[in-house]
């Protein structure tokens, strides 16, 4: 049994898996409260991208554009992001955080953007004597890796931007990776369920916002200015990805000598439980009766499905690298074969992943990972090399390839637009396995009854 | 009433050139709102670039191209998945988007043998697509690869092929519509009049400024079919790459969206002597009397009637059923554009719905003349709206419902007022009589949600 | 006259597309085009339209005659001269509204 790690081998892309930088920042940036991005480039770097949320959320979020044009590209376009941090600042008196998001085009044309904040800074400064706004410049070229990097590159800006240390608070921070609103409501759960008391970075619950009879408009992040400067006096950090948001991590620890710990993307039982071990670890507090008892629920929901229905189902798996390899070990976990595995980006060497590795051993079927990946690499094994696939986990972008090949298809990631609130639905632990793995089942049910595959074994299930 | 200076932006006086309240007995030579031009950075607009007025809203509709992208891989990314413009040959164009995928390497070597390579491994994975357009982004503007050298040793190795190339970077001018007028006149210098089509019917056209959303393109096909006309080239709904090279073979342009695609009309009049006749090809009596003056333009006037009255005794009796319920409502239209002037008669004499409020994102000063004389005295007319206008504008003229963008109507969903998606429909098509009937049937399903009451509800005092 | 002449500019504006062509040329010959042809279309007899531009003009100016006439009713009253001074009087106004006052800025652009 073989596991091939390659990079996409063709040039260009056909159906991407990623988007990006400048994307993933202006998602990270979602979860900061009384933050609203500055993406300085073209109008559509920043419109687009909050369609993609809008889309995906089913809410509307606040971005700003520098609105650059032709003038910009010969003369330079601080001076845009300066009007536009005043502009903003006038106009939206609660505004605390402005994170200036570059693109492709002002990094070519070369903006000045640190020299640019200073001066915004000083002009605010007059203006507003009294009004601390946190101005923070994110660089995200987007020809560099994907919106991963960009998401990581903005969470690491906000924290070198507002961290300090003065003392100690006693709170764990938790750098939660790309994360819905749904992932987020465990990562609190399980923490008060430990008495934790804990920092989530970015905060994306209350992204998920209310129809109010007062008409407020809630729709925002959670995690505050305050939040953010006290990362600094945490008493260790939890990264729960390798590629999102992990930097962040890095900087306290070597900053603050705030101690890190990094563990896999904790989807699936033992995933969860080496991030519970974690922040049990980290904090001191033990692990609790109620989550012994959701493990065994979700072990015992999971135990029905996974050598009835689950094994040697071949699976591909696209996305985020984190989020791809985190469902791939899932996978394993309830009997699944995760065949193949597209990471939508570049930016990383694969094969040198732990996770890659540990999936290798011990695989009793074949397994493909391919780096650098788009949608074609998929479409392409099932139309023209006669791979088999039984299900696709991924996100929306892929949903031609499950519905012109007949395949059930599970949605997970960003984004997912054409299935119903599924940012409310975690998949991180033990309940997002069950929400998860029964998500599969049921999927698989449905197909099994429409293409008339034993869907007679459901009689009497 | 002049232009007004709205609260929300006392401290950014530049937009009152921007914003104008109708009074009675004003007309566009008193006040036109400014438009077309640079929005102030900071501002939430709610503007695109000009790539994607391009790609977006031209190019990608057409059915049987590759559109590649070059550049790096979010404009490709992000101008995918957001409408919906469905085509008679499986969507094609609504399954795929191709980029180069530029990279740091490209970027500071240049990207001419990726975009080569990504050229070639396209068609060599489509097989069965011979077409392609090809659309540089900041990116490759600002490197200066040159696309064109690429595409012609692309054409010269594969004789079968044919590309065409838009060059309009994001950055350049202040909107979407810069990239409609660069797709229009690159279309018509480089590929109109390199093809002859075939001539079935003595009657010929092309309808432009249709883009087959939810099958628009569709309905009027069936009407077309009915009065033996043929559409040489529809820009560019459902069309093929080849149908729009024949587009200089029309004895008719018939034009609805003059903002997007008036431009290629107007070149083909001064081209090559065709003349161009715009038309509201939404509502009733709008529909009616564009099908007549085809009609009277080719000497069919008969066979018109007939096709009136056959529609109108189909649908007009449902049309009334929901004008009879939504008489009185009143609409915000927030789009583009075009369909300010398309539709604030249409809804007012079809269905007694007033507009009260129109905000036009990239329109310019000939949208705004057509919606201002069109439109209501009393309603608000906004170039370039902003977030905060948008609340302060709800504050003001209290619509029931919003014709605009998803991204919009869920922030209006907030402050529980419906939306209908102004671009992509919710249940189209909404043109013709039939299309009509889908409009005026959404409207008042959106209206008449019970989900309206219960949101204003305080469970606490219920 | 002055009455029936605002009764009628007020119909075009709020209903023709043909006055906002891109350009001042364009409407120009537009409002020559489509209101001599209403004028002729109520005066009688008319020529057989020979270009393909007067066709067009016609088809528009064949749909404005009628909504005029049923509109209207006093214009049915109307001799073949007092129809000429208005619609001279219709088009000088058009003329106005939409070229030589109109703010928009595109109207002088010299390509399309």
């Amino acid at each position: 049994m073989s596991c091939t790690v390659i990079k996409k081998k063709r040039a260009g892309v056909i159906n991407p898996v990623s988007n990006c930088q400048p994307c993933g920042a202006q998602y990270a940036a979602l979860g900061i409260k009384d933050c609203i991005s500055l993406v300085h480039g073209g109008q559509g770097c920043s419109m687009f991208v909050r369609l993609v949320f809008a889309q995906h959320f089913k809410e509307n979020f606040e971005i700003a554009s520098s609105s650059l044009h032709e003038d910009a590209a010969v003369f330079g376009g601080g001076k845009r992001v300066e009007e536009g941090i005043e502009v903003m600042a006038r106009r939206y008196p609660d505004l605390r955080v402005i994170p200036v998001i570059t693109t492709c085009s002002t990094e070519i044309i070369g903006d000045d953007i640190e020299g640019t904040i200073r001066n915004a800074k000083a002009r605010l400064k007059k203006i507003f004597p009294d009004r601390e706004i946190h101005i923070l410049p994110v660089h995200t070229p987007s020809f560099r890796s994907t919106h991963v990097a960009g998401y990581n590159e903005c969470i690491t800006a906000m924290v070198k931007g507002m961290a300090k240390q003065t003392t100690a608070n006693g709170k764990l921070n938790i750098f939660s990776g790309w994360a819905n609103p749904g992932d987020v409501q465990v990562f609190k759960s399980y923490c008060q369920e430990m008495m934790v008391d804990a920092t989530i970075i970015p905060d994306m619950e209350p992204l998920d916002s209310p129809t109010l009879p007062s008409k407020e408009v809630l729709t925002g992040g959670g995690t505050t200015v305050e939040d953010l400067a006290g990362t600094g006096d945490a008493l260790g950090s939890l990264c729960c990805n390798r590629y999102e948001g992990v930097d962040a991590g890095r900087y306290l620890e070597d900053s603050f000598d705030v101690p890190m710990q990094l563990v896999n993307t904790p989807i699936g039982i033992r995933n969860t439980d080496a991030m519970l071990h974690a922040i049990s670890d980290m904090t001191g507090k033990p692990i609790p009766e109620s989550l012994v008892k959701e493990r065994g629920l979700a072990i015992d929901a999971l135990t029905d499905l996974t050598h009835m229905f689950f094994a040697d189902k071949k699976v591909a798996i696209f996305g985020n690298p984190d989020l791809v390899i985190g469902l791939a070990q899932f996978c394993k976990e309830i009997e699944l074969d995760p065949a193949l595995l597209l990471l939508g980006d570049d930016a990383y060497n694969f094969s040198r992943d732990p996770r890659i590795k540990e999936l290798e051993e011990g695989l009793d079927h074949d397994m493909e990972v391919v780096a650098n990946a788009d949608l074609w690499e998929l479409e392409d094994r099932i139309k023209n090399q006669g791979i088999h696939y039984d299900l696709i986990l991924g996100h929306s972008k892929g949903r031609y390839v499950a519905i012109d090949n007949n395949i059930p298809m599970v949605r997970v990631g960003f984004p997912t637009f054409d299935r119903a609130g599924m940012y409310r639905q975690p998949i991180i632990g033990y309940r997002g396995a069950v929400i998860l793995g029964e998500l599969i089942a049921n999927t698989l049910f449905s197909h099994m009854e429409y293409t008339h595959d034993r869907e007679w074994i459901l009689n009497t299930w | 009433m002049p232009m007004v200076l709205l609260e929300c932006d006392k401290d950014i006086p530049e937009r009152e050139q921007h914003v104008y309240i109708k009074a009675e007995g004003e007309n566009t030579t008193m006040f036109l709102p400014a438009s077309n031009v640079a929005t102030i950075p900071g501002t939430l607009s709610e503007r695109g670039c000009s790539f994607c007025g391009a790609k977006l809203v031209i190019g990608a509709v057409i059915k049987d191209t590759i559109q590649l992208i070059h550049g790096p891989i979010g404009c490709a990314y992000d101008t995918w998945h957001t409408k919906r413009y469905i085509s008679d040959n499986d969507n094609f164009q609504l399954k795929y988007a191709w980029s180069s995928g530029m990279k740091e390497s490209h970027v500071i070597f240049g990207g001419e043998k990726q975009l080569e390579k990504s050229i070639n491994e396209a068609f060599d994975a489509m097989p069965e697509s011979k077409r392609m357009f090809l659309y540089t982004t900041c990116t490759t503007a600002l490197i200066g690869d040159d696309t064109r050298a690429v595409a012609r040793r692309v054409m010269d190795q594969r004789p079968d092929v044919d590309i065409f190339i838009i060059e309009c970077p994001g950055f350049a001018g202040v909107s979407q519509s810069k990239g409609h007028h660069v797709l229009n006149i690159s279309w018509m210098n480089d590929k109109v009049g390199t093809l002859e089509p075939e001539i079935t019917s003595p009657y010929t056209i092309n309808f432009i400024g249709d883009y087959n959303i939810q099958g628009d393109t569709f309905l009027l096909q069936e009407y077309w079919d009915r009065l033996g006309i043929q559409v040489i080239a529809h820009f560019t709904g459902n069309a093929t790459y080849d149908e729009l090279r024949c587009m200089h073979r029309a004895q008719l342009n018939v034009v609805n969206c003059a903002r997007s695609a008036g431009y290629i009309a107007n070149e083909l009049k001064k081209r090559y002597g065709i003349p161009r006749l715009d038309m509201d090809a939404w509502g009733f009596r709008y529909m009616a009397d564009g099908l007549r003056k085809i009609g009277a333009f080719f000497g069919i006037e008969d066979k018109v009637e007939q096709l009136i009255e056959e529609e109108y005794a189909k649908y007009k009796p449902q049309l009334d059923w929901y004008r009879e319920r939504l008489t009185g409502k009143k609409m915000a239209i927030w789009t583009g554009g075009p369909r300010l002037w398309h539709w604030t008669r249409a809804v007012e004499e079809d269905l007694g719905v007033e507009v009260v409020a129109m905000s036009s994102k990239f329109g310019h000063q000939e949208d705004f003349e057509k919606a201002i004389a069109r439109g209501r005295v009393g309603t608000v007319y906004i170039d370039d709206a902003n977030e905060k206008e948008f609340f302060e504008v709800i504050d003001m003229v209290r619509p029931d419902v919003i014709f605009t963008g998803p991204r919009v109507g869920e922030l209006v969903k907030k402050m529980h007022i419906p939306y209908i998606n102004g671009h992509a429909y919710h249940n189209g098509p909404y043109m013709g009589f039939l299309g009509f009937v889908n409009l005026a049937r959404d409207m008042y399903n959106a209206v008449k949600s019970p989900m309206w009451k219960l949101a204003a509800q305080d469970i606490r005092e219920v | 006259m002055e009455n029936k002449i605002e009764q009628l500019t007020e119909y075009i504006q709020k209903d023709c597309l043909w006055q906002f062509f891109s350009r001042a040329w364009d409407r120009e010959e537009n409002i020559e085009g489509v209101l001599n042809g209403t004028e002729a279309l109520l005066t009688g007899p008319v020529e057989e339209a020979t270009s393909d531009m007067d066709r067009c003009h016609m088809a528009d100016a064949k749909v404005l005659s009628r909504a005029f006439t049923s509109s209207f009713g006093w214009i049915r009253d109307m001799n073949k001269e007092e129809l000429h001074a208005l619609f001279q009087g219709v088009k000088q106004r058009m003329r106005e509204i939409v070229i030589t006052s109109s703010h928009n800025e595109e109207l002088h652009v010299k390509n399309y």
